[in-house]
């Protein structure tokens, strides 16, 4: 079954075409990276797949269920990291764990779990008593990553999971994703600048650029069909001849 | 001088003037709102004023002797005096006593409010006060009170006037007026209808003024927080969760009602210990117990009026819940929800000053469809027991609460949520663009 299966999908605002005819394809259990430049309707494509957007025209389906006709189902399934996301100032962290955990289930002792689980997840220990504006930034992603996959969601959305943050907590954020990703059989659709991230992370990427995509396929793959010795190099190529 | 002050002064008023929601909030608004109270209050004046020297007035000479046809004279010839007063004088003889049965039957007979009655006695006790100034002839006055505005008392004033005049123009104290008050069609005998009228307004500033803090300081919260998720980006992650979006609207609007709620309690108590500390040094015998007059509301009217509150707070919160949609930050929203505030506060005020029967259709009008003015027509009227207006009222703005409701909730329903962005430069609406593909 496909995990995402997004088809001929547009967005216009106002006279800007944010995606122009996006279509791609996520496998169950893959980790699929969308990359491209600023601009290139990434975050478009994520906010439209998470049901915050509505496409202006085509089909976006997420485990068979429309984004547009099923999205209450479609929320039931997904978890979403906006690149921007934050966490409420006056909330502890482990308020803030609790809050989210009980939009995910009524059962007390289940969200208790979900909480213990996401509390491992963001590594922050004792931090996670004191309330979420004293977090540093990169603190603060360790927190919002746990909290996107402590759901243990069939599709985690992250959008820029390691934007803006220093090598060790990039590093470390990137562990959390990968080996949970691992144990628990997520599929991941991510976003990234970062291409070595890209590479690390990703079974399968989609370069897009002007909101149509321009290559798509392993890592590997797209090295060895452009020449390039990392995706870097394949991004570069493929933009500027795109 | 210090280093770089004139520059960097420049540089803020130059921001600070060039910012549309400053310049609106600090210099626009105000500048609208006095001159709009300005003239609610001038009108209010006039009106009383009016009402007072055009008054009709019924006259029962009960007495029949000379002096009595004197007042009446006098009376009579005011008009062409000069001095300002336009009345029209209706003289009944001999009716005694005068029961509260008769006293309501000719107020209704000549459709007046106002009645003098020169009782038996009158002529005697003015001749005797010239060889005894102790003695004084008596004037009763009957003053219906129709209302609680601070120009009530007009008309009671005006009786005052007019035995001053008889006073000066005949001979000093050789008229008192004794004064009863015509309260739910109940005669209030020794009770000044300017005291009633006085002390009731005193008493209901009270309430516009806490409805007025509550209404704006909810107003802000709610604004605040809708646009506290937009700030701190914690609006998107709620909205791609397993939830009714109508749950985020309907738990921001809760929470706001219960701290407007709670900050509403703590200014009644501070507000109702400072009117105690006020009352308390008013010797007991000038104090007037409302209560024993009928002039405060029942319980069904107090039930009443708290529930014309809380619709009115329900419908702020709605619509500043959808203003504040529109901003992108805290600063943005508070500066949005400045729209309403006037809404808030001009009926709020006016109606203190004002009797909204008194008012002519149109401005009643007005006044009816501004939902924040139900509040302080409700507190008015619950005292003079009229409560259909408080019913109709509380209707009114729970409709208007559903549909601001209605299209708050199609916005939480819908992507406008989050790129819907108000622009104030020709108040358009815009969708964010490309800046966050």
């Amino acid at each position: 079954m496909l995990a995402v299966e997004a088809h001929n999908v547009t967005k216009v605002f106002g006279s800007i075409r944010a995606l122009d005819g996006l279509s791609f394809s996520v496998k169950q259990g893959e980790v699929f990276g969308l990359i491209g430049p600023n601009g290139a309707g990434k975050t478009t494509a994520l906010r439209i797949v998470s049901t915050l957007l509505l496409p202006t025209s085509g089909t976006v389906k997420v485990f068979e269920r429309d984004v547009v006709r099923d999205a209450a189902d479609v929320r039931k399934i997904i978890s979403y990291l906006p690149e921007e996301a934050g966490a409420y100032r006056y909330l502890s962290g482990w308020e803030y764990l609790e809050f989210m955990a009980r939009f995910h289930t009524s059962d007390k002792s289940e969200a208790r779990k979900m909480v213990m689980e996401a509390a491992e997840i963001s590594g922050l220990g004792e931090r996670l008593k004191d309330k979420t504006k004293t977090y540093s930034k990169g603190m603060k992603r360790r927190l919002l990553v746990a909290r996107a996959l402590m759901p243990k969601p069939k599709l985690a959305i992250l959008d820029e999971p390691t934007s803006g943050l220093d090598v060790l907590h990039s590093y470390h954020v990137r562990e959390i994703i990968k080996s949970y990703v691992k144990r628990h059989g997520v599929t991941v659709l991510v976003s990234s600048h970062n291409m070595l991230e890209v590479e690390y992370l990703c079974d399968k990427v989609a370069l897009i650029n002007r909101g149509r995509l321009v290559a798509e396929g392993a890592p590997q793959e797209l090295k060895e069909k452009y020449g390039c010795t990392n995706l870097e190099e394949v991004f570069a190529k493929v933009v500027t001849f795109a | 001088m210090l280093k770089g002050f004139g520059n960097f002064l420049i540089k803020e008023l130059k921001v600070l003037a060039r910012d549309p929601k400053i310049l609106l909030g600090m210099i626009i608004v105000p500048l609208a709102i006095f001159p709009a109270m300005g003239a609610v209050m001038g009108y209010a004046v006039q009106t009383a004023q009016e009402q007072a020297v055009k008054a009709t007035l019924i006259v029962v000479n009960n007495d029949g002797g000379n002096w009595s046809r004197s007042f009446i004279d006098f009376l009579k010839g005011l008009n062409a005096m000069g001095v300002g007063f336009n009345l029209t004088v209706h003289i009944e003889n001999n009716i005694e006593p005068l029961t509260s049965e008769k006293v309501l039957e000719l107020l209704s007979k000549y459709n007046t409010t106002q009645i003098i009655e020169i009782p038996k006695g009158f002529s005697e006790n003015a001749t005797a006060h010239f060889s005894n100034p102790q003695i004084r002839a008596c004037l009763r006055f009957y003053g219906v009170l129709r209302g609680t505005s601070v120009f009530e008392s007009v008309g009671s004033s005006v009786v005052d006037a007019l035995v001053n005049q008889f006073n000066r123009a005949v001979a000093p104290d050789v008229l008192f007026s004794e004064k009863a008050t015509v309260i739910k069609g109940e005669i209030k005998y020794k009770v000044d209808p300017s005291m009633v009228s006085n002390l009731l307004t005193s008493q209901s500033i009270a309430l516009p003024v806490t409805i007025l803090i509550v209404v704006m300081s909810a107003v802000q919260i709610a604004a605040t927080s809708v646009a506290m998720e937009k700030e701190e980006k914690t609006l998107e992650t709620l909205l791609t969760l397993p939830i009714d979006r109508l749950a985020i609207l309907w738990g921001k609007l809760s929470s706001s009602i219960i701290i407007a709620a709670v900050g509403a309690l703590a200014f009644m108590a501070g507000y109702n210990y400072m009117l105690s500390s006020v009352t308390a040094g008013i010797p007991e015998n000038l104090k007037l117990d409302l209560a024993a007059l009928g002039l405060v509301p029942s319980t069904f009217g107090y039930l009443l009026l708290g529930l014309s509150l809380f619709v009115t707070l329900l419908s702020a919160l709605a619509l500043a819940v959808i203003i504040s949609a529109f901003a992108e930050d805290i600063r943005s929203a508070q500066s949005f929800v400045g729209y309403i505030y006037p809404f808030v506060f001009i009926p709020l005020l006016a109606l203190i000053y004002l009797d909204i029967n008194t008012l002519p259709f149109a401005l009643r009008l007005v006044f009816y469809a501004i939902p924040f003015s139900h509040p302080a027509i409700a507190s008015k009227a619950v005292i003079m027991g009229d409560y259909w207006t408080v019913i109709y009222g509380i209707i009114y703005v729970f409709a208007f609460t559903v549909v601001v409701m209605y299209a708050a909730s199609r916005l939480f329903a819908t992507e406008k949520i989050l790129t819907a962005k108000l622009k104030f430069k020709g108040l358009k609406r815009k969708e964010k663009l490309a800046e966050e593909f």
